[in-house]
């Protein structure tokens, strides 16, 4: 059976109202939907709303948040009564939310072991069966990196959306400029070489 | 390397493929793989194109700045036909995913097909070394080789706590799974795979067939690898690998001795049949093949069959498979020409006094 708050997943959760002793109705929620009826069901002020209200408002807060919400509801410090998040990690550098890591199962960014660190560590106990889940291999040595390629790369990558930039202003001596830069840097590059001068 | 040059395409080099290595009766290969992925980039799934280019830009100017090996072939899979991609799957060079993605994606492999970098798979660069028969030593150390001259032009996203970090939380860590290709007939005979599974399972190690789904795997081959990647060291994956693929190895053949003592005739029988049928076939499908080329492999080891060599019959297994087929009839062959086209390799391979 499909889950009466959001339509969509199976239900395995039944709430029953009953009044004066004897049911009035009932509802089958999905596992999802069920992390936020049951703050309102539970909450002080709101235990008394009738079950198919909180269903709309949930249902409401859904749509209108879709992945949002379940990180909200799985943060720590969870969803505050009124429908604000209390804390709703999102990665700041590739904007990967806890919700959207769990449909997917990927990770958008290596940033997001930090983000999630507090959800990640039993997860990676179970999948790692290693307790507490830390890393016990080699790492690079440290400072004998060369990042130079990559800042070469990204500079390049810059340089050219100025010159995009310079050519949409037809300042067209400002992208001459600029694609000699870029052809000196590629051609370092490719010669293998660190680019004249190459910082960013 | 350019993409025009047939050899490359038609004619596996694949030192895996020699059937020589130790424990080659049992074991087919023997891989080990690290996952890495550059600093200051999201993970290939998240990246746009823009970024994927500049990712295999960055890839490529640091895998030929380093000594890899002494012949490299590079290649761009964007410029490559959808053919010409599923041969380079069929053979173990790239995955599947990477050649159904979309987006800047490369390959770049040694000559003798053992060290192969896939770039711009889930992760930015996917290392792996494949040796022939059951060589986990020198695979890993090969592959650390070219890990350690890797890191020092680019990068690598680690952390203190979670080591190198992966798109997917199941490679955390070392980034490393060890994966041994094994060829079990007898325990697939006698419906002792099942155990296999359970057991190596509860060991922290997977089991799956190869070809096709579940239990049932095309050919009886299967991949034993290690589940875990954190928490031990890559010296410790190593040795749990050494100690749990014997076991299964040491299975597989007491079940092919118990087999040909007590079962003699049973096994004569199947295993000559299948060689009669690949000898005579004038169409074959690529299950029928590989079924009756696992029972030929398992004569060839019992010494049923004499005149076949291991070599033969594993070239076989990815000689016969579609795009293999395709390429080297050089024409978009339907279902049934495939059958026979495959029916004509496999007889020619096996034709007495040719091996
Ligand atoms: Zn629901
Ligand atoms: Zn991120």
């Amino acid at each position: 059976m499909d889950c009466q708050c959001c339509q969509k997943k199976p239900a395995h959760i039944r709430v029953c109202d009953i009044d004066d002793n004897v049911m009035s109705e009932q509802f089958n929620i999905c596992a999802d939907c069920w992390i936020f009826v049951k703050r309102y069901l539970f909450d002080q002020e709101r235990h008394l709303a009738p079950t198919r209200e909180v269903l709309n408002e949930v249902r409401q807060l859904i749509s209108s948040k879709e992945s949002t919400a379940l990180a909200v509801a799985e943060a720590p410090g969870g969803l505050a009564p009124t429908g604000k998040p209390a804390e709703v990690p999102v990665c700041p550098d590739c904007g990967m939310t806890l919700a959207e890591f769990k449909a997917k199962g990927r990770f958008g960014c290596p940033r997001d072991y930090e983000v999630f660190h507090t959800h990640l560590d039993p997860l990676l106990e179970r999948i790692h069966d290693t307790t507490p889940p830390r890393h016990k291999g080699r790492v690079p040595a440290a400072g004998e990196s060369d990042d130079s390629l990559v800042r070469q790369r990204q500079q390049v990558a810059r340089l050219k959306d100025q010159l995009q930039a310079a050519v949409t202003q037809e300042n067209y001596e400002q992208a001459a400029r600029l694609r000699d830069q870029i052809n000196a840097l590629e051609n370092a590059v490719d010669a293998g070489k660190a680019a004249p001068g190459g910082t960013a | 390397m350019s993409n025009e040059s047939p050899d490359y395409f038609t004619h596996p080099l694949g030192e895996w493929l020699k059937g020589t290595g130790p424990d080659h009766d049992v074991v087919i290969s023997t891989r080990v793989r690290l996952a890495r992925n550059i600093k200051g980039f999201p993970f290939t799934g998240r990246a746009d194109l823009k970024q994927r280019g500049d990712l295999l830009r960055i890839a490529n100017e640091a895998l030929h700045r380093v000594h890899l090996e002494k012949s490299v072939v590079t290649l761009d899979l964007q410029a490559l036909s959808e053919t010409e991609r599923d041969i380079l799957v069929e053979r173990h060079l790239i995955s599947r995913e990477l050649a159904g993605a979309e987006g800047p994606r490369g390959v770049t492999f040694g000559r003798g097909e053992m060290l192969s970098i896939m770039v711009n798979e889930e992760d930015h660069l996917r290392l792996q070394w494949i040796k022939s028969g059951f060589d986990v030593d020198r695979a890993f150390s090969a592959i650390r080789r070219i890990d350690l001259a890797l890191e020092k032009v680019l990068p690598f996203a680690t952390s203190e706590q979670y080591g190198y970090l992966t798109a997917c939380p199941t490679n955390v860590g070392t980034g490393m799974r060890i994966s041994v290709m094994v060829h079990l007939p007898a325990l697939t005979l006698l419906d002792h795979v099942e155990k296999v599974f359970k057991a190596a399972q509860r060991m922290n190690h997977a089991v799956r067939g190869l070809y096709g789904e579940g239990t049932r795997a095309f050919g009886d081959m299967y991949q034993l690898s290690n589940q875990a990647t954190l928490g031990r060291s890559e010296e410790e994956i190593v040795s749990n690998v050494k100690a749990i693929v014997p076991q299964v190895l040491e299975y597989e053949r007491r079940m092919r001795g118990e087999l040909y003592t007590e079962k003699r005739e049973f096994v004569e029988d199947k295993v000559l049949r299948s060689l009669a049928l690949l000898r005579s076939a004038r169409r074959l499908s690529v299950q029928e093949m590989m079924s009756h080329l696992s029972m030929v492999r398992l004569g060839v080891d019992l010494k049923i069959i004499t005149d076949v060599t291991m070599n033969t019959v594993n070239r076989l297994f990815v000689t016969g498979q579609p795009s293999h087929l395709q390429r080297e009839a050089r024409a978009t062959l339907g279902p049934t020409e495939r059958e026979a086209r495959r029916a004509e390799l496999v007889r020619s391979q096996l034709a007495t006094g040719t091996n």
